[in-house]
């Protein structure tokens, strides 16, 4: 629906200022809870075009957020009291800005005169939000509210995108006051670099040509940029291997023959052994995380570094950048295309021979799971057939752990925008809202969480969000009765001394039950002949959220593996088994 | 340990010294000495910054100090003058 524009200089509430500002900044939807302090915001709200969708607890409107603006580029708005309603967003605050998803956070705050009195409800989100947002504010005065607006969703949304707090006095939302939406946003502190400085751009073509080794590191910038159109067309140019990293499946399609699958400490061996053994780097909005390099002194030593990102902080942050392209890296892409078209017309080093042994270890070492003998289901194999039959444009939000990472594996991913997960925050409970919010913003998609027993029992509470409010997601727990990927730690570093992390989650809670509790329709499977029936069904269901409990085995890893701050030659393909290097011609 | 000076302009707000103090403390790296203090233009202030950078390169601390949407500028003093350089958001990509 249209809003209606709201002419300047007409007197109002702050309030209904915050709530005019909002329509104005084109928020179709936030997800959020009343309470004392922004009390007086929610009686606009009653009469808004915005959709608000109730929640049962400010995690999960923040996670929901973070859902909608990963499927949708836009940002993500959730809104919560001041106090205990504030700290709960603190989660997904920190998993936005670990992942640079362009959130805006409106939070409620005691009247300014009570403000530092320790009032009731009062809590300093502010401060306490100031490491993790790209930047926050406090409202005392109720004019600024419309500027503060607009600034926060430009803040949120250009330049490397991020979380962006706005925390409002209850008296400047109760107050009098003159609504004026901007027209132009005055941040002499904040100037993103767009366009790439074309010198820069040149370098790094050169350095590609002259390259025998090449390697595209795609990380979650692309998808972000909406650079995958012009990433595909580069990665073509060149005819090097491609790896795309957690935060980046989807930015490069898992069916093309150039890539190698995703990097870092449960990538492919070809993806690890590519980035290990490459002449040179493409890096594509990507930040070199501690899971991708491994141990960083040890990684890929003998390549030099083309460093894109909008970001001018992550260049030499982790690893130093021979050349560094400090802009959107869709413009860069852009850039990049003709001139290295130019470059590789006077010239370039013959690939083929590394493409060959790339292409050699992709063949020789896929990715693999063992069927348990007793006829156990294997996580694996759920996850699998998930993929299969649902198909390329369903949307796929993971929780985090084991399942996580056999979700991003053992999925074709082919476009961009439908896998999400908590990637650099590793946030547990993440996926239920996530794909919450995915739903609301993808209606006509349908949208899988891939969670764990462990995960699910952390926000399950918004599935009755869902089915309240028209909201059909459908959940698959990958039930084995763990924390997983903590066990299988402790399986290998800590002699298999399974401390707390038995969940027995297959006796307590029952989760189809608890599904059908919530207005969910609740399903279950034990057996791998029941898989592709069981995803069938669910999938023919589309007027309710369906939850699947897929109790499988417990003993299955996450393979391959680099051991946590090990080098990435150490990459192990199965429990004390490297790949069969002296095969291998690199 | 090499200790460098910045001349930082920030817009005089609430909590902006805790931005910056908070920064560097979450970063690891060192403040040696700071001055706060007003400029001619009443909205904006200016710090003196005295960072020792072992452990970090300077362009780094920089260039975090440069997310801070509060930071107006950067420049570094060298040897009590202020540095013909400006550092601005991109730094020479070639460092």
């Amino acid at each position: 629906m249209a809003h209606v524009p709201t002419a300047n200089g007409t007197v109002m509430t702050g309030a209904t200022s915050l709530v005019k500002s909002l329509e104005a900044a084109n928020v179709d939807v936030m997800f959020g809870i009343p309470g004392g302090a922004i009390l007086p915001a929610y009686d606009p709200i009653y009469d808004s075009t915005i959709r608000h969708i109730l929640v049962r607890h400010e995690q999960g409107a923040g996670h929901a957020a973070t859902g909608y603006a990963q499927v949708t580029g836009r940002a993500g708005v959730c809104i919560a009291t001041s106090g205990p309603g504030a700290t709960n967003l603190v989660t997904p605050l920190a998993d936005a800005a670990m992942d640079s998803v362009p959130m805006v956070a409106i939070t409620g705050q005691v009247p300014s005169v009570a403000i530092g009195t320790d009032a009731f409800q009062e809590a300093d989100i502010r401060g306490i939000t100031m490491p993790f947002t790209k930047h926050n504010f406090l409202v005392t005065n109720p004019d600024e509210i419309p500027r503060v607006i607009a600034e926060a969703f430009h803040i949120a949304t250009s330049g490397r995108p991020g979380p962006v707090l706005v925390d409002i006095a209850k008296d400047a939302l109760q107050k009098q006051t003159s609504y004026n939406w901007p027209t132009s946003i005055n941040l002499p502190g904040y100037n993103p670099q767009i366009q790439p400085n074309q010198e820069a751009i040149n370098d790094a073509a050169v350095l590609i040509a002259q390259s025998a080794k090449p390697i595209f590191y795609v990380g979650g910038g692309v998808i972000k940029a909406n650079a995958a159109r012009e990433l595909l067309e580069l990665a073509q140019l060149l005819g090097a291997p491609v790896v795309t990293t957690l935060m980046a499946r989807g930015a490069f399609p898992d069916s093309h023959p150039l890539h190698l699958g995703m990097p870092g400490m449960h990538g492919t061996v070809a993806a690890v052994t590519g980035l290990q053994k490459a002449d040179l780097l493409i890096t594509l909005g990507a930040r070199f995380d501690d899971r991708v390099t491994g141990k960083l002194s040890t990684f890929a030593q003998n390549a030099k570094v083309i460093h894109a990102d909008i970001d001018p902080a992550e260049i030499g942050k982790n690893r130093y950048a021979d050349v560094a392209v400090i802009g959107d890296v869709r413009e860069t892409i852009k850039a990049l295309i003709p001139a290295l078209t130019a470059a590789l017309s006077k010239g370039r080093a013959d690939i083929s021979p590394w493409l060959a042994s790339m292409n050699k270890l992709k063949a020789t070492y896929p990715l693999g799971y063992d069927t348990p003998a007793d006829g156990a289901l294997s996580p694996q194999l759920v996850i699998e057939r998930l993929g299969k039959i649902c198909g390329p444009d369903t949307i796929f939000a993971a929780g985090v752990g084991q399942h996580q990472m056999w979700a991003s594996q053992f999925i074709s991913y082919e476009k961009p925008r439908t896998w999400l997960n908590s990637g650099g925050a590793g946030t547990m409970g993440y996926a239920v809202p996530a794909a919450m919010g995915a739903k609301v913003g993808a209606p006509d998609t349908t949208v899988w969480a891939i969670d764990g027993d462990g995960c699910f029992q952390m926000t399950n509470q918004e599935l009755v969000t869902c089915a309240l409010n028209n909201i059909p997601i459908k959940v698959a727990i990958i039930n084995n009765e763990s924390l997983g990927m903590v066990r299988q730690w402790q399986t290998l570093f800590y002699d298999s001394r399974y401390s707390n992390t038995s969940l027995d989650s297959k006796r307590v809670p029952n989760f189809p039950m608890l599904a059908e509790a919530m207005g969910c329709v609740g399903l279950s499977c034990e057996s791998p002949a029941d898989v592709d029936a069981t995803i069938e069904k669910a999938m023919s269901i589309n007027n309710q959220p369906v939850v699947v409990d897929f109790r499988v085995h417990r003993d299955a890893m996450v393979w391959p593996m680099v051991a946590a701050g090990t080098s990435n030659d150490e990459i192990m393909i199965a429990r004390a088994t490297a790949p069969d290097w002296d095969s291998q011609e690199l | 340990m090499t200790i460098h000076k910045l001349e930082v302009l920030v817009e005089n707000e609430p909590g902006v010294l805790a931005r910056v103090a908070g920064l560097f403390a979450r970063r690891t790296y060192n403040i040696d000495s700071l001055v706060v203090g007003p400029t001619e233009n009443s909205k904006i202030s200016k710090m003196i910054i005295g960072v020792s950078v072992e452990g970090h390169s300077l362009e780094q601390v920089i260039a975090q100090l440069d997310k801070l949407i509060n930071v107006i500028s950067i420049e570094e003093i060298l040897d009590g003058a202020i540095s013909n350089t400006k550092h601005d958001t991109q730094p020479d990509y070639q460092n």
